[in-house]
Formats: C-alpha cells, sequence, structure tokens
C-alpha cells in the first residue's frame, strides 16, 4: 500500500485519539511564565525538579520561568503593571504582597482557594501572608524560618553556653571577639537590608510598629531597642567596622570566613553554610528573646497569578507546589521550609537536629509587618536613619523620631 | 539616457505613478518639499522624546502612588515641589549631587587630558596603550561597580591588602561604611571608569591640531608649558567643552555605581538625586514625587549646559 503525504500527516495526528491517551492531557493546552527571585545554583536545581514533575503531571501546560534579581523585583513588577505586561504567575514575599495588591498586580483568588482541597491543611498564619484586605492572592509555597547560626567550635573554647536573650547574646559577642585574631562576635546587616532587624529589635523591645493602620512605635523601647542595636559596633565593639554598608554578601562571608562569631538570617542559607563549615563548627539556634519577647519571622513566599485570563493553568501551577513531592524535592536541594504543617512532619525535617531551632521557632514565629507603605518605609527611612546612629551622625532617639515621623507620613 | 536614468525617471513623472499620487510631484518641486521629510523623524521625537517628558513633567502634578491608588490621581498643584524644598533628604542630595558631579567631572578630565597627552606621542607600544586604555570604559557601569566592590572590600579587598604592605594603612579600611569615606571611595570608581571618555575625545582633538602651530610657537620662544596654555588647550576648548557638558548630564542622571556600592548610605552620606528619584519611585511607588525630583534634575541640567556653554563662548568661537 503507498500512502501518501496528506495520510501520513493525517494518521499521526488522530494518534492520540487513537491510543486513548487521557482527555485531560489536551484540556488544558496553555503557556505561563513564572517570575520569581531565586539566585543561588541549589535554589535553580529545586525549581528545575518542581518544574519537571510538574511537566509530568500536566503534560499540556508550560511553565516558562524568569528570574528576576531581588533587589530589582518590584521595580520590574512596577514597570511591568504600569506598562499591563505584568507575568501569568509570580512569587511573592509576604511583606511586598499589600503593595503588589494595592498597585493591582495580583488577581483575587479567595473562592479558589477556599475550595482547594489543600486550603484546609494551612494555618491561619500562612494564610494571613497572602491575604490582603480579607482576600487571599496566593498559596504558599515555602517559608524562611529565622534563626541564628553560631561557631559552635569557638563557643565551646571559650565555655559559652549558646544564648537565650539578647543580653546573653550581647555577653556571648563580647566574650568571643578578639581584634588580635580579626574575630567578632556578630555580622551585623546595617546595609541593604539591614532595616529588617532594627524592626525585628523595635518589636523585641516590646513596641508595635502599626497598630489598626495607624503608627504605634512606642519611643521609650524603640529607643532602647535602637541603642542597644548600634551599641553592638558603636560602644562594644563586638562586629566588623564594615558593619553599615554590610549586606547579605558581608554577613555571610565573614561567618563562613571565620571572622564573626554569630550571624542573623533564615533557613534559606543553611545550604550556604553548610558548604563552607563542617558540621562540628557552626550550629543554629533560635532568635534570642528581647526584653518584650521574642522576635523572629516567618515569612512565607507564596506564588500568585497577576494574569487573570490565564487562571485555570495558573491554580494548577501554584497549587502544586503544595504538593508533598515537590515540597520534598525543593527542600532536599535548598533547606527551604514547606509552608505545610503537613509536609513539614516529615521525619527529614523533624529528625535533623540543625531543623531544631526552625522547628521551635515556628511555634512563636510571627509574620513581617506587611502594611500599605512598608517597603518604601523601610528602606528609604529605617535603614538610612539607623545607619546615622551606626556611624555616629545622631542619637537612638532621633532615629526613632525620623522612623515615627517617616511611618506616619507613609501612612498617610 | 542610461538605463537607471530611464528607470528613475519613470518612476518618478511616468502617468502611472502620477495618477496614484496626484500633486506628490508638484509638491516636490516647492520650497516646502525639505519639512515634508522631515515629518517622519520629527513624529518619531515627538512619539520617543517629546512625549515621556512631558507626561514625566505632568505627572509631578500629579498624585500618584502605585501603592495608595485610593488617593486617586489628581492634579494637585505644586504639593510635590512644596514638600521636596521642606525636605532636608532632597536638599543634602542635591548638596551630594553638586559633589558628586564636580569631583568626578574635574577628575576624569584631568586624567583624560594627561592620558591623551602621554598617547599623543609617537612611541613604541603606545597604540595598544591606547586600547587597553579604553577598557574602563567598555565595562558595564554595574561590573566596575562590583569589581571595585569586591577590590575596596573590608575583608579579601585588593587595595586594603596592597596599602598595608606598603605602610599607608595600618588595618584594612572599611571604605564604604565611613561617611566621611563613601563618596570619595566611590568616586574614585567613577573616575576610573569615566576617564577613558575625555581620553578618546581629547585625543581625537589632539591629533586634529596642525603641528605647523607648535613650529610656530617654538620659533616665537614658547617652551611646553606655554604651547599647552597657548596652542593646545584653546585649540581643545569646544572638545572640552561639548565633553563636560555630556558627561555632566551622565553623571547626574546615572545613579547606577553609587546604588551597587553604598545604596546611597551610610545614613543618607552618598544620596545622590537621581537615586532619591529612583527610591521614590521604585520602593515608596511614588510616581508623582519622584517625578518632581527628576523634574527638578532636567531644570538644573538645561540651566547648566546653557550657562556653561555661554560662559565659555564656545558657540561664539
Amino acid at each position: 500500500m503507498r500512502l501518501d503525504r496528506r495520510q501520513v500527516l493525517g494518521g499521526l495526528a488522530a494518534t492520540p485519539f487513537l491510543t486513548g491517551m487521557p482527555r485531560s492531557a489536551f484540556a488544558q493546552n496553555a503557556s505561563l511564565n513564572y517570575w520569581h527571585h531565586f539566585t543561588s545554583t541549589t535554589e535553580f536545581k529545586g525549581l528545575e525538579r518542581v518544574m519537571a514533575a510538574f511537566k509530568q503531571k500536566n503534560p499540556g501546560i508550560a511553565v516558562t520561568q524568569e528570574n528576576i534579581p531581588n533587589p530589582e523585583y518590584m521595580s520590574k513588577m512596577t514597570a511591568a503593571v504600569v506598562a499591563n505586561s505584568k507575568p501569568d504567575t509570580c512569587m511573592v514575599v509576604a511583606e511586598r504582597a499589600s503593595d503588589l495588591v494595592a498597585m493591582g498586580a495580583l488577581v483575587d483568588l479567595s473562592d479558589r482557594i477556599k475550595k482547594w482541597s489543600r486550603y484546609a491543611e494551612y494555618p491561619a498564619q500562612a494564610w494571613a501572608g497572602s491575604t490582603v484586605g480579607g482576600k487571599i492572592y496566593g498559596i504558599p509555597a515555602f517559608t524562611f524560618v529565622d534563626w541564628m547560626y553560631y561557631r559552635k567550635d569557638w563557643f565551646a573554647e571559650k565555655g559559652i553556653a549558646p544564648p537565650k536573650t539578647m543580653a546573653e547574646f550581647q555577653e556571648a559577642a563580647l566574650k568571643v571577639t578578639d581584634p588580635s585574631k580579626n574575630r567578632f562576635g556578630f555580622s551585623l546587616r546595617g546595609g541593604a537590608g539591614g532595616f529588617k532587624y532594627v524592626i525585628d529589635m523595635i518589636e523585641a523591645w516590646g513596641s508595635p510598629i502599626v497598630v489598626d493602620g495607624k503608627m504605634a512605635i512606642d519611643k521609650k523601647k524603640a529607643t532602647e531597642a535602637v541603642a542597644w542595636y548600634a551599641e553592638l559596633l558603636t560602644k562594644h565593639k563586638v562586629v566588623p567596622a564594615s558593619a553599615p554598608n554590610d549586606s547579605y554578601r558581608q554577613i555571610m562571608e565573614a561567618f563562613k570566613t571565620g571572622q564573626t562569631a554569630m550571624v542573623w538570617h533564615h533557613t534559606g542559607s543553611l545550604t550556604e553554610i553548610q558548604a563552607a563549615l563542617k558540621p562540628e563548627q557552626f550550629g543554629t539556634l533560635p532568635m534570642p528573646a528581647g526584653p518584650g519577647g521574642r522576635s523572629a519571622r516567618l515569612t512565607y513566599l507564596f506564588n500568585g497569578i497577576a494574569n487573570p485570563a490565564k487562571v485555570d493553568a495558573a491554580m494548577n501551577w501554584i497549587s502544586y507546589w503544595a504538593e508533598p513531592e515537590p515540597a520534598i524535592a525543593f527542600l532536599e536541594e535548598t533547606g527551604y521550609f514547606p509552608s505545610s504543617p503537613k509536609v513539614a512532619s516529615d521525619e527529614r525535617i523533624q529528625k535533623n537536629p540543625l531543623y531544631a531551632a526552625a522547628v521551635e521557632t515556628t511555634t512563636f514565629g510571627k509574620l513581617p509587618p506587611t502594611f500599605v507603605g512598608v517597603a518604601g518605609w523601610s528602606e528609604t527611612v529605617v535603614l538610612p536613619e539607623f545607619q546615622k546612629v551606626l556611624v555616629g551622625r545622631q542619637t537612638a532617639e532621633q532615629a526613632v523620631d525620623a522612623m515615627m515621623k517617616g511611618l506616619e507620613a507613609a501612612l498617610r | 539616457m542610461d538605463a537607471t536614468g530611464g528607470l528613475a525617471g519613470k518612476a518618478v513623472t511616468g502617468p502611472s505613478r502620477r495618477r496614484r499620487l496626484p500633486g506628490l510631484g508638484d509638491l516636490s518641486e516647492t520650497r516646502f518639499w525639505a519639512y515634508w521629510l522631515l515629518v517622519p523623524s520629527l513624529v518619531l521625537i515627538l512619539a520617543v522624546v517629546l512625549y515621556p517628558t512631558l507626561w514625566g513633567i505632568g505627572l509631578s502634578f500629579r498624585e500618584m502612588r502605585l501603592n495608595r491608588l485610593d488617593l486617586g490621581t489628581g492634579f494637585v498643584g505644586l504639593k510635590h515641589y512644596y514638600a521636596m524644598a521642606d525636605d532636608p533628604v532632597f536638599w543634602l542630595s542635591l548638596r551630594n549631587t553638586v559633589v558628586w558631579t564636580v569631583g568626578a567631572v574635574v577628575g576624569e578630565l584631568g586624567l583624560g587630558l594627561a592620558a591623551a597627552l602621554l598617547l599623543n606621542k609617537d612611541l613604541p607600544g603606545f597604540r595598544a596603550a591606547s586600547v587597553l586604555l579604553l577598557l574602563p570604559w567598555f565595562l558595564p557601569n554595574v561590573v566596575a561597580g562590583h569589581m571595585w566592590a569586591l577590590m575596596l572590600d573590608p575583608r579579601l579587598g585588593v587595595i586594603n591588602d596592597m596599602l598595608v604592605k606598603v605602610g599607608i594603612l595600618s588595618q584594612y579600611k572599611a571604605w564604604f561604611a565611613d561617611p566621611d569615606l563613601a563618596l570619595a571611595a566611590a568616586l574614585v570608581v567613577e573616575i576610573w571608569h569615566g576617564f577613558p571618555f575625555f581620553a578618546l575625545l581629547l585625543l581625537a582633538g589632539l591629533k586634529a591640531i596642525p603641528s605647523d602651530y607648535y613650529e610656530a610657537a617654538a620659533i616665537d620662544g614658547a617652551g611646553p608649558v606655554k604651547q599647552f596654555w597657548y596652542v593646545t588647550l584653546p585649540q581643545l576648548k569646544a572638545i572640552i567643552v561639548a565633553s563636560v557638558v555630556l558627561r555632566v548630564i551622565s553623571l547626574v542622571n546615572s545613579p547606577d555605581i553609587i546604588l551597587i556600592l553604598t545604596g546611597g548610605g551610610p545614613g543618607r552620606s552618598t544620596l545622590v538625586l537621581s537615586l532619591h528619584a529612583f527610591l521614590k519611585v521604585n520602593k515608596e511607588f511614588n510616581f508623582g514625587s519622584g517625578s518632581a525630583v527628576a523634574v527638578v534634575l532636567f531644570l538644573l541640567l538645561m540651566a547648566f549646559s546653557y550657562l556653561y556653554v555661554r560662559l565659555s563662548n564656545v558657540m561664539r568661537d
């Protein structure tokens, strides 16, 4: 029998129907792009594993990822909203949710998410991170749990117990500091991103930031907190002199290269520390408690939908991150905590002593502040005003006055 | 008549063409034809340059906070300008901008002129050296910024290491963490990055100066200093004026090196106006206020360029 070209092509086109492939494979032919701010090799490996597993489960949906560096993420999103070229789906850190919703970047998914089979598996706090004005804008993908790393070997040398309070923390930093060995007690992040810890300190000293949409900073407590934190450099000299300009890279390098004994960050940097130091050299601890209680953040990163025309396919993608298979795959590559408590109860987390501090923190950790304008206030007021205290250009009280004034302006 | 000329003649004056575009031939004969030919370019310039500029200026008179759409986008008059005048951060940024721009232009021009004078000598290997000299200019600001951030790093930086070894420093210095040094350290980076721009233009200018001028000056008894002062500098004047204007505009408008090295810190000691406007728009999402800062920058640059060109008398020359 001779077949012409048209017959061959027709036959090939009909093959899927003849082989009885499930209809669902053809029901949702869609392409989605996904904006994220993953940067490290481990993060990319984790993302690749999630995407590969998703492709296997959803062959009709093609996902392409696009990396936006974290510092430029909001600028790019802002430009995309203004130019009406938003991505289909995107990663959102909880503290950016209010600003993104306010500018109309995210689609309200409340009805769909409340009907979603895994909705009830998450605690209310997890949903609070993606909820703005009572509406839910995304599904938590993973969580950054604040904690601290410390040099177990140096502490043992000096006979210091791991600190549980800020007073013990300061004492430990003083004992470990030895300028002759270029060894300091603590990596203080006074450069880009350092505002986070200033706000955390203010809360750890018992002052709220915003209550019911109004500025609620307690000046006395906040001043004490800012003064205590800045004095680690200005008075006690237990941090490197470069602290006013040190951002993530500098504080981590200082810890990894044996210049500092303690550093505050979150679970997201565990793989980096593990690659640089031996297990007997470092340990993890919950954040020390201030006079007003413990202040550690649980930063839920959720995936949201920005393109209302592709909600059906996009829901498949963003909800897939909550499945045990991709969540564990992502954890294995990055060390990032699953946001679902059900997945977090996996024995690979529960039986790992390094994760004990994170597991403990999930019992008292709080969400980051999420009011509209928080990003601008944090970066253009809190950070520079705190830096001025660090470099001796103003007092803690003057800095807090400026922070309060700036917060009132941001909320106005 | 050759073949090409014949075809061209048909295309313009043939009866079928004339039927389709009646009057075009006649129009080409008028004195307005040149202006009609400029229309496509003019439309493009209006769309790409004038419209965004006017829109940006208009934005500075409106409320436009992307995260506070509840405030609306109405006309607010000079509100942003009054707020700016009352804002000490604006005045600090303006002062930093002047220091930054003047410091960078003086440093780059001085170094660029020295490099151009040196490269103008026809010595062996100088041709290759002139290419190497341009390398910093080829580097994108982001790359140059990160490279110098590492070189000046207080823990790993090679510059600190060298300065300690030769005895200038007793210990490593955190250049960008000291508000008295941060802007100066950033200026070093900017001058290194920008001086080839001047070197290149001034070298081209030096090559164009006729050697007769120098010979005549030498006959009149002028030494190298007098030759430089009375021959070289006047001959380079137009190039210096034009390159300074271009460089000032570029320096005032581009905050990227400062953004990478210090982010405007510590304590706003390196915050310049362009970075201030950038932060207003990209961190506070306040497009109205950010546009007002940008408009002030625009006006300052216009005023500078006009006065500088007028005072240097370069147009008259």
